[in-house]
């Protein structure tokens, strides 16, 4: 029997903290930029999902995603349903240091917060009703069959060999990728100015962005299951990147439109938070730099071709997480180097250039079951409850259509 | 145990579904607000 160690119990504990943070930090980020008439109702999409998904990742969700696999590589079975089995002494499979429990409360938080990130893409036009079934489905049906692919060790990307330290595919380009699915599916906001977003509360995004730096320390750091060394390499890529994501936007931002945008820093800092993700374990913090700056190039790039496109991905997701993601996927295979992580694999600069063709295929795979699952999902649900509200509801706003309140008194 | 707590969640998702899906509010129109001066805006005299 594996011993529990209370340094890495700690840190695991309490970085399942920091990444519950994270959720109502996104519900600020997306909160902000939305019109002030459908403020509560973006900011209830995270919240609730908050709710949700600990419901139904403790039910089924934990053991689909990283229960005993039922033989294809493909799902987990059912021999943790509710729970069962999951108790305070260590897997002797995940994290075999901590806690079985603190384990699945870690993870549990990266299920909540992935759903939740889609929900920038239909922002102000859906039924609160379809995506709490969207929500339900997609957790269940998208994200657990993908974490069991990448993160368990008998998922058949993990036995390809793909490198995912803390979810680039799993959580960002897999939600980036069903956001914009999404966003093609619902259709454009009505009564809009100009297809770029209208904020109504540039300081609450950034509030937002603030509190998602904060917990992205836990999400990165905290997938070295220890308080150890790899934790504090994945810290210090992780603030080193996205500081620097946050930076190139801004400067592109100032050279390109003339002035430096304050959204602009908020969102090149989530970009590069979204691109270490998968590598922050297995890359050295001069290699951080490098994936700043190009995320930093490439997201703004991406978020520029989406207006042009005329996609109405409301708050960007795919071109933040979407794109970000791929990128730090692919990344991850040019950087990674067996110097920081004697558990991963030399990259393409080490002279492993197959890993880079591996990353490709996990970021094919990943997105490809996303975008098909998230089209029929999209599909069944349209066929019991109307997905986008009607016309007048739109009109007048979520908060007051959908809940029957509004945020700010007249 | 197990059975009880996946039921107790079916029930939900069932009045999920049968909920109103829409809101009977009326809508709020915005009142006009006399406006009124900053404290740092005021005459130092007053």
């Amino acid at each position: 029997m594996p011993e529990i160690s209370a340094g890495d119990t700690a840190w695991v504990l309490m970085s399942a903290a920091l990444v519950m943070l994270m959720t109502p930090g996104l519900a600020f980020f997306y909160g902000g930029l939305v019109r002030r008439k459908n403020v509560l109702s973006t900011i209830m999409h995270s919240f609730f999902i908050l709710g949700l998904v600990s419901v139904t990742w403790v039910l089924w969700g934990y053991t689909l995603a990283f229960g005993p696999d039922t033989g294809l590589g493909l799902i987990g079975g059912l021999d943790w349903l509710a729970l069962e089995g999951v108790t305070g002494e260590p897997s002797s499979v995940y994290a075999t240091t901590v806690p079985h429990l603190a384990f699945m409360a870690f993870q549990m938080m990266f299920a909540i917060i992935t759903p939740a990130l889609i929900t920038g893409a239909f922002a102000e036009r859906k039924r609160f009703k379809a995506f709490v079934l969207f929500a339900v489905a997609w957790s269940t049906l998208v994200y657990a069959p993908i974490a069991h692919w990448v993160w368990s060790p008998d998922g058949w990307l993990f036995g390809l060999g793909v490198l995912d330290f803390a979810g680039g595919t799993v959580v960002h380009l897999a939600s980036g990728v069903a956001a914009l699915v999404a966003a093609l599916f619902i259709g454009r906001r009505s009564g809009l100015i100009a297809p770029a977003t209208e904020p109504h509360d540039v300081p609450m995004t950034v509030l937002g962005a603030g509190l998602l730096w904060f917990g992205w320390f836990g999400f990165n750091a905290g997938s070295a299951l220890g308080a150890n060394g790899l934790a504090a390499t994945a810290f210090v890529t992780t603030n080193t990147a996205a500081a620097m994501a946050a930076i190139t936007w801004v400067t592109i931002s100032w050279l390109h439109r003339g002035t430096p945008s304050v959204l602009g820093a908020a969102i090149g800092a989530v970009a590069g938070l979204v691109a270490i993700t998968p590598a922050a374990g297995y890359v050295t913090p001069a290699a951080s730099v490098l994936i700043g700056l190009g995320v930093g190039v490439v997201c703004y790039g991406a978020a520029m071709l989406r207006l042009r496109a005329r996609v109405d991905d409301a708050l960007d997701v795919f071109s933040v997480h979407g794109v970000g993601g791929a990128f730090g996927a692919i990344a991850t295979g040019v950087f990674a180097t067996v110097a920081v992580n004697s558990a991963g694999v030399n990259g393409l600069i080490e002279g492993n250039a197959s890993q880079v063709a591996i990353q490709a295929i996990g970021v094919v795979a990943v997105g490809a079951y996303s975008a098909v699952a998230t089209a029929l999902i999209l599909v069944a649900i349209n066929l019991v409850v109307p997905i986008r509200v009607a016309g007048p509801a739109e009109e007048a706003g979520l908060d007051l259509a959908q809940h029957g309140e509004i945020a700010y008194q007249p | 145990m197990v059975i009880a707590a996946l039921v107790c969640f079916g029930i939900l998702l069932v009045a999920w579904i049968l909920a109103p899906s829409d809101t009977s509010h009326p809508r709020v129109e915005p009142t006009a607000v006399e406006p009124t001066p900053e404290a740092e805006s005021l005459p130092l005299a007053a």
